[in-house]
């Protein structure tokens, strides 16, 4: 609850009207070392809520990072495996494969124009 | 009380000090300091554009030849790693990739980074990574994979150790293949990750290279070389080219040149001329296939058709140069036709063609090489580049009236001599002749491989009737009985040899002891339209005597085959 002092005074009566408001309200100010501390205070956690919010983006840098890498690394494999059924689908891989080995010479039974 | 003042003096010079270097660092010399600090925390690195894949046409789909892979290169500390474990993982998961004697790596003392493994896949390099070994680490790099290893190699080309493109399609579609690289420019940790953080934070995304797709059937492609070893292993061959189009559209579908290279292993190759493509870069003269077109532009002119007859004595003079037919039997002499000395391949009668094209049937004249040249230079193109996106090189037509000895030499250009000029627009002024007399530019570029989806690129194409349909069904009925070697029923198969002298010291090899072989020809169904147009030329690199005999011959397997591969339907006997 906020202390107030309401002093009444009589008013001159040629101003003392009817209705009107005579009390008068003393607002207390803060010390300066308050001040000092407060704005102390909010500077210091305007400055975690800075650093904070710093270290947070610095953090998902390094999320990205990561993700990019697991990218690097997935494209990597893909290409492995792009090139492993490039070689299995080769030519001279199906020539010389156990199955072509075993079939028998292809005869024309269709023409193209058919 | 003394001493405490002494020790405020010292502390105040101290401090005076420190402000004065103080205000020398961040007031002037502060540019050269955060640059230094720029320098240790700014990352800048190239993104790195991925090259494009190479893809031919196999049974209607597209089928990769050329494909990027990531290797790694293994380092060790030798001082660091453990010798038998290091030794059995690359043995286990990297025996062919091992490029070091590891005893004697291990053996140097001092040595603390050595590659003992090159080119190794992402699977294997990740097994030896498992493994845990001390002092192993990995340095990635991209390649080029051909898992059709030599085929093609001609056409194909290869990347350098710079990423460039050379030869083949690699070199004259670098700008399809090779993207755009982007940049990377940012702060950065100790570890080198880029940080958001900053005000000068640059990204730019590279755009990668696109896949091309050629028109080159693959099962045809391997197959017309193997035919084209066996042949080059049968004669004195050293190399042979070979091309094959599709009759109607002029689209290549196979280009051989041999001997192959291994592309992956470029710097092995001790003759830079292994990596030409003899098809478009090496003009020649390929002697008597132009007797076709000299034929042709005289009877499409209407001065003379396959029966008009000329005195045939195994020689004519020409500016008093003697010029003789190859062929001189006792049966030829006299009164000839055209279509027998066709058959012949006599040069009385190409010239005798170049005459009537003048209109004198008794000398060659001015008009008659105007003529010439227009069906040759203006119509078949010959001495012009095709434009089909391949390198070519420069080839020439002698100027119908400039130069000493005009009609000589466009005497000996009837039969395919004094002129310069590519396989590639040999092949596709002989399809004008076969096909019904269209000119059509030669294309080797299916498009572009976007989603699975082949997408047409655009290029000026040249499509225009330079013979009538007459004269080509004159051409294909002369070239069909010039073809004697093979006969298929239900398939016509047409064709001209030409065995060209090769020049030596600036002149021509009269002992005929040095030619280049070669054959142009088509296959059809009897009584249709051609539906391959297939180009061979054979030779040895140090001089030998083929005739265009010997290219015939591996027309005709090559013939033979396209019958079967492509199952054309045989036609009306």
């Amino acid at each position: 609850m906020r202390n107030q002092t309401f002093v009444t005074r009589r008013a001159p009566s040629s101003s003392f009207v009817r209705g009107r408001n005579t009390v008068r309200v003393n607002k207390r100010s803060l010390g300066s070392i308050s001040q000092i501390v407060i704005v102390s205070m909010l500077t210091l956690a305007f400055g975690l809520i800075y650093v904070a919010e710093g270290t947070k983006a610095t953090s998902f840098d390094y999320e990205i990072s990561a993700v990019e890498s697991e990218i690097s690394d997935l494209a990597a494999r893909r290409d492995d495996l792009a090139v492993e059924k490039a070689r299995l689908t080769s030519v001279a891989a199906a020539k010389n494969s156990t199955v072509a080995a075993v079939m028998e010479d292809a005869t024309v039974t269709g023409y193209a124009a058919d | 009380m003394q001493r405490i003042k002494t020790l405020k003096k010292v502390v105040l010079v101290v401090f005076a000090i420190i402000a004065v270097r103080l205000f020398f660092i961040q007031i002037i010399e502060h540019d050269a300091w955060v640059a230094r600090a720029d320098e240790t925390h700014t990352l800048l690195e190239t993104i790195v554009a991925e090259r494009g894949e190479i893809y031919m046409m196999d049974a209607g789909e597209p089928v990769p030849v050329v494909l990027n892979q990531t290797v790694y290169s293994v380092v060790i500390d030798p001082a660091v790693t453990n010798r038998e474990k290091i030794t059995d993982a690359l043995n286990k998961y990297a025996k062919d990739n091992i490029s070091a004697d590891l005893d004697w790596v291990f053996s140097r003392e001092g040595l603390r980074y050595y590659v003992v493994a090159k080119n190794v896949s992402h699977t294997n390099a990740s097994k030896i990574a498992e493994e845990g070994i001390n002092g192993v680490w990995f340095k990635e790099s991209n390649q080029r994979f051909y898992p059709e290893g030599k085929m093609a190699s001609g056409l194909l080309g290869f990347v350098n150790a710079d990423g460039l493109g050379q030869y083949g399609v690699e070199g004259s579609m670098n700008h399809l293949l090779a993207g755009k690289n982007g940049l990377l420019k940012t702060i950065s940790d100790i570890n080198n990750v880029a940080l958001s953080i900053g005000n000068d934070n640059v990204k730019i995304a590279a755009e990668d290279g696109k896949d091309v797709v050629l028109s080159v059937d693959r099962g045809l492609e391997q197959r017309v070389e193997e035919l084209a070893s066996a042949t080059v292993n049968k004669t004195v061959a050293t190399h042979a080219s070979v091309l094959v189009l599709e009759a109607e559209t002029n689209e290549v579908l196979a280009m051989a040149n041999l001997p192959n290279y291994d592309p992956g292993n470029y710097g092995y190759v001790k003759d830079a001329s292994a990596y030409t493509n003899y098809v478009t870069q090496v003009p020649y003269e390929p002697a008597s296939v132009c007797k076709s077109f000299a034929f042709s532009a005289a009877i499409n002119e209407g001065a003379m058709n396959s029966n008009t007859t000329y005195f045939n004595e195994h020689y004519t003079t020409v500016d008093g140069w003697k010029i003789q037919n190859a062929s001189k039997r006792a049966s030829l002499y006299g009164t000839i036709d055209m279509k027998k000395a066709f058959y012949w391949s006599l040069n009385t009668a190409s010239i005798q063609a170049l005459r009537l094209l003048g209109g004198d049937p008794t000398s060659i004249n001015q008009a008659g090489r105007e003529k010439l040249y227009d069906y040759y230079y203006n119509k078949f193109r010959l001495g012009q580049a095709t434009g089909i996106g391949l390198l070519e090189a420069a080839s020439s037509i002698p100027d119908p009236n400039e130069g000493y000895g005009r009609n000589s030499t466009y005497a000996n250009m009837t039969f395919g001599q004094n002129l310069n000029i590519t396989m590639i627009q040999t092949a596709t002024a002989f399809s004008a002749v076969v096909n019904g007399g269209y000119y059509r530019s030669p294309s080797i570029l299916k498009g572009t491989l976007e989603n699975s989806k082949i997408v047409p690129v655009d290029s000026e194409k040249t499509e225009e009737q330079i013979l009538s349909f007459e004269t080509s069904a004159t051409m294909r009925d002369m070239l069909i009985n010039n073809h004697y070697t093979y006969t298929r029923p239900g398939y016509d198969i047409g064709g001209k040899s030409g065995t060209a002298q090769m020049i030596i010291d600036g002149a021509y090899d009269a002992t005929m002891e040095n030619t280049v072989a070669s054959y142009a020809g088509f296959v059809a169904a009897s009584g249709e339209m051609p539906s391959y147009v297939i180009m061979v030329k054979m030779w040895n690199d140090t001089g030998a005597y083929l005739a265009g005999s010997d290219a015939m011959l591996l027309f005709d397997d090559i013939a033979n085959y396209l019958i079967d591969y492509f199952q054309i339907k045989p036609g009306v006997v």
